[in-house]
């Protein structure tokens, strides 16, 4: 892992953003869930993206990751494409979207955050097997590593998943609710990991659900199918956001979509 | 009779023994030898299947490659280059349209494979009877196999396939094993996970292919499923899944001809009930996931509760002296007390208590223990009375959470070290 820097948000070179999303617009069966979204991270931020069930969190991500088909707008990471710039981005998904009753152990789980470096036909070499021993070191999950997954506890399989991370090397990190399904004490643990990672100049995008802890981030991304507001929290986090952000008032337009996907009321 | 003679005539017995146990397998070792490599790389490729939850994939290729055989029977002949050919393009098909109907309708993948492999296989059964005069298609011989009808030629293409499936595996093993554990991380990587999934599907059509005579599409199906899930009972790491697997498959056919023959039975469906009875043993007799293992684990676990609680109702016993004399299988009432008996049995052993008359008398370290049950006991009522729970609960939970009393010192030190439990009695601390 890179040395930590001690001074906070240290300047960046690259004047690219570590992510820029331009009218960015997805649909799932030809119903819009994300419509013209606008928002830049600069490199090295910690960013919460909050928003209701359905908000369109998870398919910001996974649009960002190239995973979906989007309809409009432009999606760069590092200045890049997606497709350029695979080998900085990392993605950790929810935990209970894995199958815990795989036959690998831990160890074997982080390895394959050097996959991509190995290739089609690669072998993992010393500096691979090297480089999860320090990740499991850095999330403190070295006891763990030769057990099977299915003994971990739900922070402990977070864990696991920010280790492999790690062992990417990647320079922005997308997370899908790390703190699902875990407790307090579990929390607070995870989260000063991420904090660690942004302050040794990661780029963290983490969606969220715990709004008490909001202000720890740099930047809060306030989503349902629009950007309702983007900011440091002491600006956007407001009584009024987030009521617009939790009370909805996308109706209209969904009803407008329908009826311009099925006809009209009168048509029907 | 000399002794001699009754010696050589022993050794005349066992020779026609032998002969008469494994002279149909030197007989038919060509045809052994093909349903073993057969069995084995389905054991193979059914790690990765059962992985991926890809079961019924596999039986929809498996019916499916009938209309590719039988295309290719028509242009071709017999001609086995065109069989695989025809079989490849049947199973890709196949796979494709499984995909684009998922896509496209609102059918679930599991309604999409029954729609495609029904049409396909329907679509062979009315080729097969179009097919010209003169020529025979067995559709028998498809389904359940033939292995006694296996000849030089599918050797020959069993040699040509077996090195490309377990070549691919060793040269992919890494994608695949990611592919099988997380396609989105895959995906997010840059690896193309529609090849690395048409890849394995290639090769399991072309496995299904030269599995055709030995066992038959059905069969092949089993043989497919049933060792990979065996394996999966017995081990933790997907190396080994896939080398026991592998293993299973091709002993499981050994054995399975083998008995076919003693018994007269026809070798593909033998073949599949070896591997059944295999996974059935396993599903039994797994050491941590075996159900023998987990009901062995449970009355463990219920011993050493009551035993437990034997501790902890005589120690009540000592604290309350109004108590004295009063019986100990009344007061555990609804345990047995034939188990009672037993758990005292098993304390005195262990030097816990004393048998005395008419009950068991605690020793000063099965005092400590009783403390230590008493403690665990009132800390959980003390913290569970926190968390809210209604007071006619405390003690049932409080009964039942005792036994975890690792976490009791934890759980002291979150509560702050209460000196009492709700109820007002005190909390034992441990010694020193």
């Amino acid at each position: 892992m890179a040395a930590e820097v001690s001074v906070r948000r240290p300047p960046r070179l690259s004047a690219a953003p570590a992510l820029e999303v331009a009218g960015l617009t997805v649909s799932y069966r030809q119903q819009p869930v994300l419509r013209h979204v606008d928002v830049a991270v600069p490199e090295g931020q910690l960013v919460a993206v909050i928003g209701p069930n359905g908000a369109g969190k998870s398919t910001l991500l996974k649009a960002v990751l190239g995973l979906l088909p989007i309809d409009a707008g432009e999606i760069r990471v590092l200045g890049r494409p997606i497709a350029q710039a695979r080998t900085h981005v990392a993605y950790v998904p929810q935990t209970d979207s894995a199958d815990w009753d795989f036959p690998i152990t831990v160890r074997e789980v982080v390895l394959m955050g050097r996959y991509r470096a190995l290739g089609y036909f690669g072998r993992p070499r010393a500096a691979d097997h090297a480089r999860v021993s320090a990740a499991l070191e850095t999330v403190g999950m070295t006891a763990y590593a030769d057990r099977h997954i299915r003994q971990l506890s739900g922070g402990q399989q977070q864990r696991v998943f920010l280790a492999r991370a790690l062992a990417q090397e990647a320079r922005v990190l997308l997370l899908d609710e790390p703190f699902a399904g875990v407790d307090a004490r579990t929390e607070a643990a995870i989260f000063e990991l991420m904090d660690r990672f942004s302050q040794a100049g990661q780029t963290l995008i983490v969606v969220n659900h715990n709004l008490q802890i909001l202000d720890r981030f740099d930047a809060v991304l306030m989503l349902n199918r629009v950007v309702i507001a983007y900011g440091p929290p002491a600006e956007v986090v407001s009584a009024d956001n987030l009521r617009r952000l939790y009370g909805g008032r996308m109706s209209f337009v969904d009803e407008a979509e329908r009826a311009l996907r099925e006809g009209p009321a009168d048509v029907r | 009779m000399s002794a001699e003679r009754l010696l050589a005539e022993s050794a005349a017995d066992l020779i026609t023994w032998q002969e008469r146990l494994l002279s149909p397998l030197i007989d038919h070792r060509l045809q052994l030898l093909c349903s073993v490599v057969v069995g084995a790389l389905l054991g193979l490729l059914g790690g990765f299947v059962v992985l991926r939850r890809m079961s019924l994939i596999g039986d929809a290729i498996a019916h499916a490659v009938l209309p590719g055989v039988v295309i290719a029977f028509l242009l071709v002949s017999t001609g086995v280059t065109g069989l695989f050919v025809g079989a490849l393009a049947a199973g890709v098909v196949t796979a494709v349209a499984i995909s684009l109907v998922t896509r496209f309708s609102r059918a679930k993948e599991d309604a999409a494979i029954g729609i495609v492999f029904t049409a396909m296989f329907a679509v062979g059964v009315i080729l097969i009877s179009r097919l010209p005069a003169g020529t025979h298609f067995d559709l028998k011989c498809f389904l359940f196999g033939d292995p006694l009808a296996i000849t030089e030629t599918d050797w020959h293409s069993i040699l040509l396939i077996a090195p490309v499936v377990v070549g691919t595996i060793l040269l992919l093993f890494h994608p695949l094993k990611l592919l099988s554990f997380d396609p989105v991380l895959a995906r997010t990587m840059g690896f193309n996970t529609s090849l690395l999934h048409y890849v394995l599907m290639i090769l399991l059509s072309a496995t299904i292919v030269a599995a055709l005579r030995s066992v038959g599409v059905i069969m092949a199906v089993a043989m497919l499923v049933t060792p990979a899930a065996t394996a999966y009972q017995l081990t933790n790491r997907l190396w080994l899944l896939l080398t026991v697997s592998t293993a299973l498959g091709g002993l499981s056919a050994a054995v399975g001809m083998f008995l076919a023959f003693q018994f007269n039975n026809p070798p593909g469906p033998m073949m599949v009930l070896v591997a059944t009875v295999v996974f059935l043993l396993a599903m039994a007799l797994a050491p941590e996931r075996g159900f023998l293992a987990v009901a062995l684990r449970r009355r463990r676990i219920r011993r050493h509760i009551l035993e437990e609680d034997v501790l902890k109702m005589l120690a009540r016993f000592e604290e309350a002296p109004q108590r004295a004399g009063a019986s100990l299988a009344a007061a555990l009432t609804p345990a047995d007390p034939r188990a009672i008996g037993r758990a005292v049995e098993d304390l005195a052993r262990d030097g816990l208590v004393t048998r005395g008359d008419p009950e068991p008398t605690l020793t000063s370290v099965g005092r400590a223990r009783a403390q230590e049950m008493l403690r665990a006991h009132r800390l959980w009522e003390t913290y569970l009375a926190q968390e809210g729970a209604a007071e006619r609960h405390l003690h049932d939970e409080a009964e039942r959470l005792e036994h975890a009393h690792e976490l009791a010192e934890e759980l002291d030190r979150t509560l702050g070290r209460p000196a009492a439990d709700p109820q007002g009695k005190t909390i034992p601390r441990p010694e020193g």
